[in-house]
């Protein structure tokens, strides 16, 4: 995040975070993946439920592309909510600022919203932005991840594989059974192998048997 | 499954390729209103479909429900001919070991499901067993996150533009067993794609290229 802050530090931006987008019935606070926000403007957000009328979080979710916070569409007049939020950020130094939306493969929706007063933003700068911001989102999101699980796993196929292989049947015959081509089991095989730090099959087949991969 | 259609047999898919090319025409010129591939036939045909194309075509029984193709950076290719100015940093490549990627697309009705993530790994498992180690591709922008999700590694090689009112990049994606892995987890299938009747090694095809265009250097 220190590093975020400094590479968009650079374009003049003081303030960012990077949420998921709450679906109803979701609490905000909790789709935050990392964040440099005045803790006094997160608490007033938060308290406010300030993400159902923000007009920035409504126009992210229909767009794909980035835009300025400024772009996004509100009515003042009938949408006082939507003018408190903009109104209200600019209190925090949060008086322009630029998003970029992330559409995830399975409906998943969130954004890289960076904010602040004397921006270097504009058309020179904004495709630097928008890479930027996706790559910084996807290493939050890995940084994220539990760590994995320190025995390798292997799929019901490459168990299979090696099963079969600990009963001595060559790769051919292990295609014959699993009515798959020589050259998938090989490669089951070797993904297998790989995973499991093996140099050979017979070494593979000895670290399953010995982790309980496979029952010999 | 996934099949992977070349030169070598397509005598065996020609009903399917021609229903792809009208179903690209439905949904790049109408459904995404990228008017300048429009055909009087409406069949989308551009000039990287030939004899060098691999298509790798997702069919229910002989129907396409999506798909995209591969094409040798060795011979002009979409990004160095079209959009060579979105590669200025790192530059186009050209290299039998990379395929340049396009034409990905879903029909309607399926693009709830996880067609699209068996899509992303039939180009990782093809490009596995014929040995590319990269693919390069022109994107819109917005689907880098998605292809980060699916476990691919991106590089840009420059800053994206807009083309046709959408921001897009070039971009080269590493094939490797790690991305194949997890997105077989997430599919749980361990292999996506089927071949018929006779292969056609990609890599020989695009050093055939290459050697072509040596000789070609020469003799200018």
């Amino acid at each position: 995040m220190d590093a975020l802050e400094r590479a968009f530090g650079r374009f003049g931006f003081e303030t960012i975070i990077v949420t998921g987008l709450p679906n109803p019935g979701q609490n905000f606070s909790q789709m935050v993946l990392a964040k440099r926000w005045p803790a006094e403007w997160f608490k007033l957000y938060t308290e406010n439920n300030f993400v159902r009328v923000d007009p920035v979080v409504r126009h992210c979710r229909r767009l794909i592309h980035p835009f300025e916070w400024a772009e996004a569409p509100y009515d003042p007049e009938r949408e006082r909510g939507s003018a408190e939020v903009m109104r209200r950020a600019t209190d925090f130094r949060m008086q322009r600022g630029f998003i970029v939306p992330i559409h995830g493969l399975t409906g998943y929706e969130a954004a890289v919203s960076l904010g602040g007063v004397d921006l270097d933003l504009n058309v020179r700068s904004k495709p630097a932005l928008h890479l930027m911001a996706m790559y910084s989102f996807d290493r939050i999101r890995y940084l994220l991840q539990p760590t994995p699980d320190p025995t390798p796993r292997l799929t019901q196929r490459e168990r299979e594989v090696v099963a079969w292989a600990s009963q001595g049947k060559s790769a051919w015959e292990i295609g014959e059974i699993l009515h798959i081509t020589q050259r998938t089991a090989e490669q089951h095989l070797a993904n297998a192998a790989s995973k499991l730090g093996a140099v050979n099959r017979t070494h593979t087949v000895a670290i399953a048997i010995r982790n309980k991969i496979i029952n010999p | 499954m996934i099949h992977i259609i070349s030169f070598a047999n397509r005598h065996l898919y020609e009903d399917v390729l021609e229903e792809h090319f009208r179903l690209r025409h439905d949904i790049f010129v109408e459904e995404r209103r990228w008017e300048t591939l429009r055909k009087p036939d409406r069949r989308e045909i551009d000039s990287f479909d030939n004899e060098d194309t691999i298509y790798l075509l997702a069919l229910e029984g002989r129907r396409v429900v999506g798909g995209h193709r591969l094409y040798p950076t060795t011979k002009p290719s979409m990004m160095s001919e079209i959009f060579p100015h979105l590669a200025d940093v790192r530059g186009c490549p050209s290299d039998p070991l990379i395929w340049e990627w396009s034409r990905y697309f879903i029909i309607r009705d399926r693009r709830d499901g996880n067609l699209n993530l068996r899509l992303m790994a039939a180009v990782q498992e093809f490009c596995l067993a014929e040995g590319i180690a990269k693919i390069s591709a022109i994107m819109e922008t917005w689907w880098l996150p998605r292809f980060q999700e699916a476990g691919f590694k991106v590089t840009p090689l420059g800053l994206p533009g807009l083309v046709e009112d959408a921001w897009t990049m070039a971009a080269l994606i590493d094939v490797s067993h790690d991305t194949l892995q997890a997105i077989s987890e997430r599919t749980g299938l361990p292999s996506v794609i089927q071949r018929k009747g006779p292969h056609l090694s990609a890599v020989a095809l695009a050093n055939l290229h290459r050697k072509r265009n040596d000789i070609i250097r020469e003799i200018a």
